[in-house]
């Protein structure tokens, strides 16, 4: 068997979905493939999302996907000291919302297959090869072998791509910048507002920190990323002794384990070739500071969709024109991510001494009064050292 | 390269492997064992601790 497209998109994540639907929304022949047997799930992620970034997307909330809707925010230092960030205290521009992943990423894939897509599901790239009219994969589906020729593919195949490496892209990452994350989602979880999202900082969680986001008045997303070279256990370790240590927790009930990696370093420098683009996790989309990636990557989705119909049209699938496609998530992603990682590097150098003395000078700050003035100060008190990291952040 | 029965095949694995030895599918790892220069990143990253080398 072997089939013909124009553009093949492989995994249906959310950067794939919008990849798919925006081709297919600019007359593209669109085939999208994804290795599991259904979309969506087991889900690897904490499920948040901003509600700016929907709405940039021009995506409607809607009830079936939305958990819960966010009006505040919690940073926990390591002795327990939390500084609450919510609407009486201050004016949060646009919160956020915690997805049901399971039904998001169906609902993303079923808007694609509305747009003329093709989706095949438990199906796996396994191979790939040049030819003079583009890329040839070969594919599994159940018992049948075939391959796909395509002018250009989409790889959306997360973190653990091979698509991109195949056709010669260095998508391998290193261990410092793979965050190795490890989640519950439980019932009888006891948060003072389950309308706010919590961040515990600190040795709780090496490299990364733990959290806990409301999907329901007692049901949460509970886990955390570490970055595997600053600890000898293991992420799922970790999250038993947050679970166990943590006082929200102590009456919870695990429903669900979730585990993955998350790519934190910052975008991939290069992300297309001849007759292929990365997109989302594969290309590392994610925000290095939080580590959420579902509205980057879904930004990045958009572009290289219209970007991979506009070559179609043309004729032309080369590196020189797909380049357009990478230029625009430089300019969309690059800048935001350059300054969180300092802010990360700023974060992971304080020790849990130097976390806790900032979170008790900010504890009852009025933030609506505040200048960034009186923040540097506070940081300088803090730790002066660790403040240069922020560099010209400011 | 040893899969323990709890993996839960998230990948993570294969996304640092140096030399993308790893494929990952829905409920199974497949290692290229040939080409395997035994850095044990693999081992190292994985979230579960599913991973050994049989010594």
């Amino acid at each position: 068997m072997s089939i013909k497209t124009d553009i093949l998109v492989i995994g249906a994540g959310p950067a794939g979905s919008s990849a798919a639907k925006h081709a297919a929304l600019n007359d593209a022949k669109v085939l999208m493939i994804d290795k599991k047997s259904e979309i969506g799930s087991p889900k690897r992620c904490a499920e948040g999302v901003s509600k700016e970034g929907l709405k940039a997307l021009g995506i409607e909330p809607h009830c079936k996907w939305i958990a819960k809707e966010l009006t505040g925010v919690k940073f926990i230092s390591p002795n327990g000291t939390s500084v609450w960030l919510n609407e009486e205290r201050v004016k949060l521009p646009e919160a956020g919302y915690i997805l049901e992943r399971k039904i998001f990423d169906k609902h993303m894939a079923m808007n694609a297959a509305r747009a003329g897509v093709e989706i095949m599901v438990k199906t796996i790239a396994t191979g790939l090869k040049r030819s003079e009219e583009g890329l040839i994969i070969t594919a599994e589906c159940m018992d049948q072998s075939f391959e796909i020729n395509a002018k250009i593919v989409i790889a959306a195949d997360g973190p653990e791509s091979r698509v991109g490496r195949w056709a010669g892209l260095k998508t391998t990452l290193k261990p410092k910048n793979m965050e190795s994350c490890a989640q519950f989602e439980m019932a009888g979880v006891e948060m003072e507002d389950s309308n706010s999202i919590e961040f515990y900082f600190g040795s709780v969680a090496p490299g990364g920190y733990a959290w806990i986001f409301p999907k329901g008045d007692d049901i949460a997303n509970v886990g955390l990323g570490i970055i595997t070279t600053q600890t000898d256990k293991t992420a799922y370790e970790h999250l038993l002794e947050f679970v166990s240590n943590c006082p929200s927790t102590q009456n919870a009930q695990p429903v669900e384990l979730n585990i993955g990696g998350d790519p934190v370093g910052g975008m991939l420098k290069k992300l297309v070739t001849d007759n292929l683009v990365l997109v989302g996790d594969s290309a590392s989309q994610v925000s290095p500071l939080t580590g959420g990636g579902i509205i980057s990557a879904m930004k990045a989705g958009v572009f290289a969709g219209e970007v991979t119909a506009a070559a179609i049209k043309e004729g032309n699938y080369s590196q020189k024109r797909l380049k357009e496609y990478q230029d625009k998530c430089e300019e969309e992603m690059v800048k935001t991510f350059n300054k969180e990682l300092k802010v990360k590097n700023y974060l992971l150098s304080l020790s849990d001494e130097e976390l806790d003395s900032i979170a008790k000078a900010f504890k009852n700050t009025e933030f609506e009064k505040i200048n960034t003035k009186e923040i540097i100060k506070v940081l300088i008190k803090v730790s002066p050292k660790a403040l240069l990291k922020l560099g010209k952040i400011f | 390269m040893k899969v323990n029965e709890w993996c839960m095949y998230c990948g993570e694995c294969a996304g640092v492997c140096p030399r993308s030895l790893i494929e990952v599918r829905e409920t199974c790892l497949i290692f290229n064992e040939n080409e395997c220069k035994d850095c044990r990143i693999c081992i190292q990253v994985c979230p579960v601790q599913a991973l050994y080398k049989e010594e």
